[in-house]
């Protein structure tokens, strides 16, 4: 199929913009370093005058992002790097999916991050996200009790696990809050052709890691993020019966996280210098390096996917456009 | 020095006082007599510039207290002094309480120097309060704090705290109505000690023992107005009204 | 409630070793208190001489007002807290301020939420106070502003009752806090807008009740001192 070469062109453009972003924002990090780390004060003075070269230092990044991304606390982990890189401070909001969407579109954050594609695209499609790029992934799992009533154990369909369960009416605990998590859960029963529905489905409305609790105590299976799991396993008597994607399950329960700038042509008190270092930052080969490396009760985590030599067009736009599609 | 002319006093459509008149000069003492209830308290708080009177005049050194305004009005209300049935005594120390009437009475930087004063280290109870305190019999008492007061020694300071900042007219309302003997000795000796000083003082009560034991004069009140105003032993000798002579023989009741 | 009982149980062994870095806890207790205590006192130089005029002057409304203020001592603070999220966002009319996720915003909603209850408790003292007092302020020749002082003075031990009702409205609550401050601590850990009970509410959506506890226990801890001294200084009073 031809491709309109406005098209094409647009996209590499905009890849190249990125990339040069990134490169730009690693040489200005690696310059920082450079006069900072050898703790030899250069001709401004002291090792705070040193920042005062970067036109954002001083100021505060406000970053939403989903309560699970946050638990994890890869966040904190990494963010001192980059507060140190630009000699600025990243506040981290942990509010979940929708509430991490709603502030940015208000105008109250400057960059988001989020691992609920369709919801993504809908932001960006209204116009209120820019220069999206995918972060890095982890995924999920279907968990249950040991005992396994509904005898899903093992299954290489998602969703036709998620039908057994519907069909034996086995308990199941929903997140039921539209974050990242109940996101794909309902992804998963639209694409199972079930309407979940009855006694047996719960929906709690509270974070990953009490529904967990809550379907321990149930002995109800539940869909989680494997990192929240990882970190509850060993107070609870749940077990992992359908496996992700990292571990060879269903590509259908990959759980990936993209990060968005709030558009300034939309709110102009957005801080898009800013947004655009901690992307380009993010993004970078140290800090995805450092995501890959951090690890809860000895397991990595996340998966780093912003750095590719295949080229990832789909990462920019809401998944399927197409310049030519008329109905976008 | 007060005189009230014509007074009726009414709280809605029933008038409690009718037609009142009265007069009170300096270093007299003057006893409303008559049944609770008849209005006595009424004409008290006229009498002490606190209430309006529905219709009638009321001169305080002869100005027309109602017609004149507010801050002159404050003025005269300030050269009064009111002893409730009920001490009504303030959660603090004794000397506070009877330094009030001082304090209000001063200008506010005084008060706030002298508050800053008191706060860094206590200051001593000036010479008015220890002599208000004097002539109630409770010389001693300034330090103590006014809950750990017995009912009589309340009065009493009540009564002192009126005193302290020397006032031309005081008002009493049933002052010892709720006291023993010993007490009610003490307050009327006080009442006396007022007068030596020249003070006018009104005294509302319904013990007419009471009445013939200190007042000069009498006014008898029995439910619409004042029947009889006089000398004490005028009135109780040989009262002119016959309402007058059956409420001091003791057979009008109520 | 054998869940309950084991956590509380930890929860005061864990009392000894708390499991957070250093520095954590401090500074959620310090936001905690800075947060509380100064919208109590902005909310107190408002509410007690609100009620104060409300106990002394009649005007039209007033039963109305009185009306406003009792409702608002049930208030839900979630809902205080999205109201307050309304006005501060960028898109709303305190928006170019910039307090969202700050604390002043925080501040700004337990301000809210604490000034009904001094209102109303320091307006019950007030009303509360003999009238043969207020009789007698007037009669020994006080103005209108002596007798306000008498009555306050008089009322003193219901309106620090009254403060401390409001403080405890304020450093419990959690759904005001939660919304317009955002929970947030940097990446050292050390508290911007994290609260003592923003925490508690963040280890139990991850699921860790024992350590919710052990903060909810120094919340109690916290409440009980400031509780007590403020007692303990009006006590002081009575002898003077």
């Amino acid at each position: 199929m031809y491709r309109r070469v406005d098209g094409v062109s647009m996209s590499i453009q905009r890849r190249r913009f990125v990339a040069a972003l990134g490169a730009g924002a690693t040489v200005a990090a690696a310059g920082c370093t450079g006069d900072t780390t050898d703790g030899e004060t250069n001709e401004s003075g002291s090792n705070g005058d040193t920042t005062a070269q970067v036109g954002v230092a001083g100021e505060t990044l406000t970053l939403t992002t989903t309560t699970s991304t946050y638990d994890t606390g890869l966040l904190d982990a990494i963010h001192t790097d980059f507060e140190d890189l630009y000699g600025v401070s990243v506040d981290a909001v942990a509010q979940g999916t929708g509430a991490a969407l709603e502030s940015a579109r208000n105008g109250d954050a400057d960059v988001v991050m989020v691992h609920a594609r369709s919801l993504e695209d809908e932001f960006m499609r209204n116009g209120y996200g820019i220069n999206r790029r995918d972060l890095m992934f982890n995924d999920f799992v279907i968990v249950g009790p040991e005992g396994d009533p509904a005898g899903i154990e093992g299954a290489s369909s998602a969703t036709d696990a998620l039908t057994t369960i519907a069909d034996a009416q086995a308990p199941f605990v929903s997140r039921g809050d539209n974050s990242g998590t109940h996101t794909k859960e309902l992804v998963l029963w639209e694409e199972a052709g079930t309407q979940p529905g009855g006694d047996w489905y719960q929906e709690t409305g509270t974070g990953m890691g009490e529904a967990l609790n809550i379907a321990n105590q149930q002995g109800a299976y539940t869909l989680s993020d494997r990192g929240t799991f990882i970190s509850q396993r060993a107070e609870i008597d749940l077990t992992i019966l359908v496996q992700g994607p990292i571990e060879g399950g269903p590509e259908i329960l990959a759980n990936p996280y993209g990060v968005m700038a709030v558009n300034p042509g939309v709110h102009d008190n957005a801080n898009y210098d800013l947004a655009m270092a901690y992307i380009g930052w993010i993004t970078s080969p140290g800090a995805q390096d450092a995501i890959a490396d951090y690890q809860m009760n000895g397991e990595q985590l996340f998966f780093p996917e912003a750095i590719s030599e295949e080229p990832d067009f789909q990462q920019y736009v809401p998944e399927g456009w197409q310049s030519d599609s008329a109905s976008e | 020095m007060l005189r009230v002319t014509d007074v009726t006093h009414a709280y809605d459509a029933e008038p409690v006082l009718t037609d009142v008149s009265l007069a009170v000069d300096p270093g007299e003492v003057l006893a409303l007599i008559g049944p609770s209830g008849v209005g006595k308290t009424t004409l008290l708080r006229i009498l002490g510039l606190s209430l309006e009177p529905t219709a009638g005049t009321v001169a305080f050194d002869e100005t027309d207290v109602w017609a004149a305004d507010t801050a002159r009005r404050r003025a005269l209300r300030r050269r009064t002094g009111t002893v409730f049935q009920a001490a009504s005594l303030f959660d603090a120390s004794v000397a506070r309480n009877v330094e009030y009437g001082l304090r209000v009475r001063r200008p506010w930087r005084e008060r706030i120097r002298s508050g800053i004063r008191g706060l860094v280290g206590g200051e001593d109870a000036p010479a008015s309060v220890r002599d208000a305190l004097d002539v109630v019999g409770l010389p001693d008492a300034a330090s103590r704090s006014a809950d750990s007061l017995s009912g009589g020694e309340a009065q009493r300071v009540s009564f002192a705290r009126a005193l302290a900042y020397d006032p031309d007219l005081l008002l009493l309302d049933e002052p010892t109505s709720d006291l023993d003997p010993r007490n009610t000795a003490v307050v009327e000796d006080a009442v006396e000690r007022a007068r030596a000083r020249d003070i006018g003082v009104v005294v509302a009560t319904h013990d007419m023992n009471q009445a013939e034991r200190i007042a000069d004069r009498v006014a008898v009140l029995l439910g619409d107005g004042v029947t009889e105003v006089g000398l004490t032993e005028a009135v109780f000798d040989d009262p002119r009204d016959d309402r007058t002579r059956q409420f001091i023989a003791g057979e009008l009741v109520y | 409630m054998s869940v309950a009982l084991e956590a509380v149980g930890s929860a005061l062994v864990g009392l000894v070793e708390l499991p957070f870095r250093d520095g954590y806890v401090p500074s959620i207790v310090v936001v905690s208190l800075y947060v509380s205590l100064v919208a109590v006192s902005l909310s107190t130089l408002v509410s007690v001489p609100v009620a104060v005029t409300m106990g002394f002057l009649e005007f039209p409304g007033k039963s109305l007002v009185k009306s406003v203020i009792n409702t608002g001592m049930g208030f839900p603070s979630v809902v205080v807290g999205l109201v307050v999220l309304f006005a501060v966002s960028n898109q709303g009319p305190l928006g170019s301020f910039e307090l969202i996720f700050t604390r002043e915003a925080m501040i700004l909603s337990q301000f809210v939420l604490a000034t009904p209850p001094i209102t109303a408790i320091s307006l019950a003292a007030i009303t509360g106070v003999d009238d043969g007092v207020r009789e007698a302020a007037s009669a020994l020749g006080g103005t209108r502003i002596d007798v306000a002082l008498v009555v306050l003075k008089e009322a003193r031990y219901g309106i620090a009752t009254a403060i401390l009702a409001g403080f405890g409205r304020a450093i419990s609550e959690v759904g005001s806090v939660l919304i317009v401050g955002g929970n947030i601590t940097s990446a050292d850990g050390i508290s911007k807008t994290r609260t003592l009970t923003t925490a508690i509410q963040l280890e139990a959506r991850q699921g860790r009740y024992e350590t919710a506890m052990i903060l909810g226990a120094v919340l109690v801890v916290l409440v009980l001192t400031v509780n007590t001294i403020v007692v303990r200084l009006s006590d002081n009073g009575v002898t003077r």
